[in-house]
Parts: structure tokens; C-alpha cells; sequence
């Protein structure tokens, strides 16, 4: 399998080649374009019994993720081709994950991955509902290519020791980093005033990707200029 | 205090290094990630009355954050719309700003807000401009790219349009064309700049993209 990123920068869109018996599994809809030999199954596809099946579907529209993936194959002998974009403006990264450490990865993030991962929800639990942040992260366990795209330009960073993130800014993580939700500011008060409120903090050795941007603030500097929705 | 500026014109993020006890402001909700044990505070800028005028005039928070560091971390800032951090550094002079512009500057500039004008409050565009002055860095953005113009003499631009400009440059606002100009046009009001200057322009606007989306929004 060959993975290739298009149009780096703001538009960017992943282009696979595969060969026949291999398998990708992408989020429903990412698909754009691929040759006539590819078959596309959309389902609650998951490689083992425990990531398929109605309930993880429902666990994972609620990480945000649309309920179905998309698994492409090659029908024929020859090697085949598809073309995934993202909703979202941004970059698309490839990463490289060699078993040594399975990784979360935030629902709108999750673009596709090789046959070789297995996918499922992570519930980060009540508390994240009553700071109204919603998360819900994907857990990628195995070994093979996860493609993830972000809102903006996306940032690599060796956390080793300790990092604060604004949660919107996560795409993915490895999950050898302990993650809590903290304050922003010392106090509730401050965090309130600079507008921050809660955080993620994460502790640990391990490598985070962040998208610059954050979808919801943008939503927000947009949403109020559109009409009302009746 | 050292800073880098990645990600533009698309996407720009601004990364600041702090020493230990050096301190710097942003606008509100602007980090995006932080070592740990960064202090931040809200600040309301030249004081309450002034605070809550940018309040009141344009619905920008009250506060400001102030962001220190005991023993020296490091901040990233990201505007909340895609665009361009431009940076500029104030040598005892100032520098203007529209409403949304504003991201994050050193202790030693002061801001000050300037009302645009009753016209430009009620088009509800470029209602208050910023005024930064005294010494030190300035970081703003733009929506999307920005574009450097050297005005000598005159020039005419739409409202939404209009991101920074030298002090040398004044300005009136003015409509554009008759009263139906301005409903079918949708230039609705502009900036006439005159005087000797450099002004940042952007090429698009939040308005001009929520119109765009605006049909297509579900009843």
C-alpha cells in the first residue's frame, strides 16, 4: 500500500494505491475519486467482533465520527487506486504506527487507516459532558498507517514530560501520554475572564499531533452571522 | 522574548518563548497549547471604562489574557479564523488596528480604543478601530491572506477590508454610490484613506462567506 499526500497545505487529500488482497478502511464520505476497480463497502466495518455491531457504530457517531466507515478493496488482479479527502480545510499526516503503542485519535480527526489497525471508541466519560467539551477519542491499536487531517496546519511535538492543550486543538496522541482535564488558568475565575476555561493536560513521553486551528472557534465566529435555523 | 510565526498565509500560528518572568497579552480563547504551568490571568486593558466600552461597542471580552511563566515555557496562539499572524514591532510610534485584528503584544504597548464613527457602528463593520502604541511587538491577524498597499494620496476600500494601517493615513467613512448602491451592490460603506502610509488589506471577509453559506443553510 502506497500512500501519497496531495496538495499539501490547505487543501490537502491522501491518494492510496492498493494491491489486490489489501485493505483500507476510511470514514464514510472521504471517498472523492478511485479507479473502476475498486469495490467500497460501506458498513460498521471493524476488524475483530469487538469494534463492529450496532453499538460501537453508535459509540462512534458519538466520538463524532460519521456511523459508518468505508472499507475498499481490489476486485481484480490489478492494483487499484482511491482518492480520500477531508470535510475540513487543512493538512492530512500520515502516521507511522509500528505496534510499539496504540494512539487516540479525536473523531473529526480520523481519516483512514490501513487493515492492519483496529479501531474503537474511548469514552472519555461524564466529565467530559458537563465541561461541554465532547470527547470522545478513537483508539488505533496494531500495526499499519493511520491518516488523520486537521483543521489548519498540523503540528508534531515529542511531549516529554508535560504539555496544556486547548482540547479543540488535538487530533492525535499516542497513548502512552496520561491525558486530564484541567483549568486553563489557576483558577476557575481567570479561566473564565481569558476565555480558555478547560484544558487538556497531558503528562509523559510521547509524540501529540495538533491541528493549529480550532473547528468549534471558527463555527463560532461564523455560526452567528448565518440565519437562525427554524 | 523570542517568537516564531508558522502555518501563513493560510493557516498562521504564532509560538511565543517566555523567560522566566517576562509576560505578554493575547486576546481571549486565543491559545492553542502551552507548557504546563504557564500562569494565565484575565486583564481588563486601560482599566474597567475602557474595558467595557471595547465591550459594549464591539462585543470583545472585557478581558485580556496575560500569560507568565515562573521559570520560562513556552505559548502558541491561533486566531479563531484562518488567516495570516503578521507581526510588527512599535519603536515609540503607533499602529491601528480594526476590531478583530488584535492578538497579542508585549507590556510595552498600550491599547486604546477608538470608535469608528457612528456610520461604521451601525454597519456594524470596522465599529471600533484599536489603537496600539509605545514600544515593544505587535502580532495581528487577518481572514485569509493579507495584502501590503503603500497609499500616497488616496484610496477607497470596502470596510470589511481593511485589516492594519500606518498612523500617517486618515480616514472618513463614506458610502458607496447612492442608497441603491449600497443595498444592491453590497458594498454597503467604505474606508477613503488619505494621507501617506502603509495599509494591510484582506482579500475576504467572515460576512462574505456567511452570505455565501447563507442560502444553503437548512430551514
Amino acid at each position: 500500500m502506497e500512500i501519497q499526500i496531495l496538495g499539501a497545505g490547505a487543501f490537502s487529500s491522501a491518494l492510496v494505491k492498493l494491491k489486490p488482497g489489501e485493505q483500507l478502511v476510511s470514514e464514510a464520505g472521504a471517498f472523492f475519486r478511485g479507479s473502476s476497480n475498486v469495490d467500497i463497502d460501506v458498513s460498521t466495518y471493524a476488524k475483530s467482533k469487538k469494534s463492529g455491531g450496532l453499538s460501537a457504530g453508535l459509540k462512534r457517531a458519538l466520538a463524532q465520527e460519521s456511523f459508518f466507515l468505508s472499507k475498499y478493496t481490489c476486485n481484480d488482479a490489478n492494483d487499484g487506486e482511491v482518492g480520500l479527502a477531508p470535510k475540513m480545510q487543512g493538512e492530512i499526516a500520515v502516521i507511522d504506527c509500528d505496534g510499539s503503542s496504540g494512539w487516540l485519535c479525536t473523531g473529526g480527526s480520523y481519516l483512514a487507516s490501513t487493515s492492519g489497525l483496529e479501531i474503537d471508541t474511548q469514552f472519555q466519560g461524564l466529565k467530559g459532558f458537563l465541561t461541554g467539551e465532547s470527547l470522545s477519542f478513537i483508539s488505533v491499536t496494531g500495526q499499519g498507517q493511520l491518516l488523520v487531517n486537521a483543521f489548519g496546519h498540523i503540528n508534531q511535538i515529542e511531549v516529554d514530560g508535560a504539555l496544556t492543550v486547548d482540547t479543540g486543538h488535538v487530533v492525535a496522541f499516542q497513548d502512552t501520554l496520561d491525558y486530564k482535564l484541567g483549568k486553563a488558568a489557576s483558577s476557575w475565575l481567570h479561566s473564565f475572564l481569558t476565555s480558555e476555561r478547560v484544558v487538556l493536560k497531558f503528562k509523559g513521553t510521547g509524540k501529540i499531533y495538533l491541528q493549529g486551528y480550532n473547528p468549534d472557534e471558527f463555527g463560532h465566529s461564523l455560526g452567528p452571522l448565518l440565519p437562525y435555523r427554524k | 522574548m523570542e517568537y516564531s510565526i508558522e502555518g501563513n498565509p493560510d493557516y498562521g500560528q504564532l509560538t511565543v518563548q517566555l523567560t522566566e518572568g517576562e509576560k505578554f497579552f493575547a486576546e481571549g480563547g486565543a491559545m492553542a497549547w502551552m507548557s504546563n504551568e504557564v500562569e494565565l490571568k484575565g486583564r481588563m486593558l486601560g482599566g474597567f471604562f475602557k474595558a467595557l466600552w471595547r465591550k459594549m461597542v464591539a462585543g470583545e471580552s472585557l478581558f485580556v489574557s496575560e500569560y507568565q511563566h515562573p521559570s520560562g515555557g513556552s505559548v502558541t496562539l491561533t486566531p479563531s479564523v484562518p488567516g495570516t499572524v503578521l507581526q510588527r514591532t512599535l519603536n515609540d510610534e503607533s499602529f491601528i488596528l480594526t476590531a478583530g485584528s488584535f492578538m497579542a503584544c508585549t507590556p510595552g504597548i498600550k491599547l486604546k480604543t477608538r470608535f469608528g464613527g457612528w456610520k461604521a457602528f451601525f454597519s456594524r463593520e470596522g465599529a471600533f478601530v484599536i489603537e496600539c502604541s509605545g514600544t515593544g511587538e505587535l502580532f495581528y491577524n487577518s481572514f485569509g491572506a493579507v495584502l501590503e498597499k503603500d497609499v500616497d494620496g488616496s484610496l477607497t476600500v470596502d470596510n470589511g477590508h481593511v485589516v492594519a494601517w500606518e498612523p500617517g493615513l486618515d480616514y472618513k467613512i463614506k458610502k458607496m454610490g447612492s442608497l441603491k448602491t449600497t443595498l444592491f451592490s453590497g458594498e454597503g460603506l467604505v474606508m477613503e484613506f488619505s494621507g501617506s502610509g502603509k495599509i494591510y488589506l484582506q482579500t475576504r471577509t467572515l460576512n462574505g462567506l456567511s452570505k455565501w453559506l447563507t442560502p444553503f443553510s437548512t430551514p
